[in-house]
């Protein structure tokens, strides 16, 4: 059975229990088009505020201090495009779990761009799945992860993308998601015993 | 006023579990006995090595080791404003009505009770200890502490001494200081369940080895006493720099088979060390309260100790020898605390005790201080802002200013993450059956 979607600002839930047995939970996030033309916008300004002092020469009295301008430019340009690029652009279209009872479970996620990385896991490698609290230096967040037989390390569900930019959907969404790998790992157990 | 409302609390200090301390256990104990009445408790502390995140200890009581690193002795490195967005985010996501800070040698607890009042949060501060007035550290520190209480909902010291050194430091005024005093945990600390004879008189000495902890009186006492009364042995229990002067001590009187050092006692084992003796000598230079001698008191021992800060408030008169800090009167007490051992009956002392006290009842207390402060009125930053001028005439205005920023930095992270963003946490229901904990939640 399909549950009605989740709608939250950044995120929303959808899912769909009725394709061929597979239970199929998708988290979709939305583009924020402001943020990403507010941090270009912050690059072209600054881009433009180092090119005016480039031109009227306000430093450059030497020659060794108009290499250090230039350079110092390069280099806050270099910084503008990267920050913009961490704070707002996210490649991740949306996360995919796809739930195959009894066989296993199939984490998916599609970029903007197109490509689709998927990654799945056997059901008999799962021992449980959990909500963790997560706390760092400045906020708390949930987040769904997978215990793993023979592995040190928990699987996070909604992964790092490229170190820096993380999914933290809320807990709205991530419990439909949980219950249903319980679900499907609690009948996995009881057919083995 | 509803007499069974539920509060929910954040207790915050630098000090908690896997630190084992005064301060530690009064937090431990008071937040157990919170939870059997019903409300709701959560413990926010820095971390510890590696435990850090979100911690479930006995009972279901949460506590979150926030990743900010200690940087001196214990304490979280000061950022003033650094900590206003986890502290925000601590409190909307557990819903809490009230927040009670813990020792005012705590900066995570100034930190967290400064922003709780900036975001209108009810707060109380309990303190643990007596300070000083004369040196630069305690200057330093009672300024804190004036402007931590400055605007204070209500304040809890643990003996009527401490208040007096609380009211004086702070300036706060005395009506909003309750003294609410610490207990023991009776079903841990025991007597023995055979007697000890009284052939041999075993002194049991457990504190850490610091000037604080009259480490310096031992080292003058213990010769004499084993000099003039040669049916008496000494334990010394505990750890710490004067630990070499009693080492010392011992090769220059040759007392190694009379006096036995044990090193550091854990918390766990202490019960072991002192039912293995008679008298408990606390030879403390400062003490607020002493939790050690009901603990000594507790397993049946009479207690030998100095009359400094608030021990004379602890015990009845039949339970405990008072002395001066003063090696000749130490000495003196002994003596009429050896005279009196054959009349000491443990388990009557034990069972009176129990009655005296218990966590339960400092909790009760406690409570009736948290419905209090929730009575106080709800106040903008313009009428609180007065009270802290009032801290001194450039520290006032410093005061002042630190709370206008913290107040925008406020408005601030509303505006980046607004309220509604913070998901609140469920409740977590524990149930538990025959053979096992299970854990049940309202998702």
């Amino acid at each position: 059975m399909s549950e009605a979607p989740i709608f939250h600002s950044k995120y929303s839930y959808h899912h769909d229990g009725k394709a061929q047995q597979l239970d199929i939970h998708e988290i979709l996030v939305k583009r924020s088009r402001l943020g990403i033309f507010l941090s270009y916008f912050m690059v072209v300004v600054f881009l433009g505020t180092n090119v005016y002092f480039v031109t009227t020469k306000v430093f450059c009295i030497l020659i060794l201090t108009f290499f250090e301008v230039n350079i110092r430019s390069i280099w806050s340009i270099l910084v503008c495009f990267l920050l913009a690029k961490f704070l707002h652009y996210n490649p991740v279209k949306k996360e995919r779990v796809v739930i195959m009872p009894a066989f296993g479970v199939q984490l998916e996620t599609h970029y903007w761009s197109g490509r689709i990385v998927r990654l799945f896991v056997p059901i008999s490698k799962i021992l449980s799945s959990m909500l963790n609290e997560c706390v760092t230096p400045v906020t708390c967040y949930w987040s769904l992860a997978l215990l793993l037989r023979d592995e040190g390390e928990l699987m996070l569900v909604f992964q790092l993308i490229r170190f820096v930019q993380k999914l933290q959907p809320p807990l709205k969404m991530l419990v439909p998601v949980w219950k249903a790998l319980r679900a499907a790992i609690n009948c996995e157990e009881t057919s083995i015993t | 006023m509803d007499q069974q409302r539920k509060h929910t609390i954040l207790m915050v200090s630098d000090f908690f579990y896997p630190n084992f301390g005064g301060v530690e256990s009064h937090i431990y104990y008071l937040s157990q006995c919170l939870l059997k009445l019903g409300h709701k408790v959560v413990v926010m502390t820095h971390s510890y090595g590696k435990r850090t995140g979100v911690r479930y200890v006995t009972n279901g009581l949460k506590v979150y080791y926030v990743p900010w690193r200690a940087f001196l002795m214990q304490n979280t490195l000061p950022t003033f404003y650094l900590t206003l967005p986890i502290i925000r985010t601590i409190l909307i996501r557990e819903r809490i009505s009230i927040v009670h800070g813990h020792q005012a040698f705590s900066t995570l607890c100034h930190e967290a009770l400064m922003h709780a009042r900036t975001m209108g949060y009810k707060v109380v501060f309990t303190d643990h200890s007596l300070y000083g007035f004369a040196d630069v550290g305690s200057i330093h520190m009672n300024k804190v502490l004036q402007f931590t209480l400055a605007d204070i909902s209500q304040a809890i010291c643990v003996s009527h001494t401490s208040k007096e050194n609380t009211v004086l430091r702070s300036g706060i005024t005395p009506d909003r200081v309750f003294v609410v005093p610490n207990a023991v945990d009776t079903a841990m600390f025991t007597p023995s369940t055979c007697r000890l004879s009284c052939d041999e008189i075993v002194i049991v000495v457990i504190s850490r080895l610091v000037y604080r902890k009259g480490a310096d009186l031992l080292v003058e006492v213990i010769p004499e006493v084993c000099h003039l009364f040669s049916n008496v042995r000494f334990i010394v229990g505990g750890d710490g720099p004067k630990r070499v002067r009693l080492e010392e001590m011992r090769e220059k009187h040759s007392l190694q088979d009379r006096v036995e050092m044990l090193g550091a006692v854990p918390h766990a084992r202490v019960r072991s060390v002192l039912i293995s003796g008679h008298i408990f000598l606390n030879s403390s230079l400062t003490e607020a309260f002493c939790i050690a001698i009901l603990e000594a008191a507790s397993c049946g021992l009479l207690t030998v100790s100095t009359r400094v800060g608030g021990v004379p408030e602890v015990l009845p008169d039949d339970m405990v020898v008072l002395s001066e800090p003063d090696p000749g009167d130490m000495v003196h007490a002994i003596r009429k605390a050896i005279v009196m051992l054959p009349s000491i009956d443990p388990y009557a002392m034990h069972q009176r005790m129990k009655k005296l006290y218990s966590w339960h009842d400092v909790a009760k207390r406690t409570e009736i201080v948290y419905d209090r402060a929730l009575q106080s009125s709800d106040e903008n930053l313009l009428r609180r802002l007065p009270r802290y001028l009032k801290c001194g005439s450039w520290a006032g205005k410093m005061f002042c200013l630190v709370m206008i920023v913290n107040f925008l930095l406020w408005c601030l992270l509303d505006l980046w993450q607004p309220v509604e963003s913070i998901e609140e946490v469920p409740d977590l229901v524990f149930i538990r059956n025959e053979h096992e904990d299970v854990v049940h939640d309202s998702i």
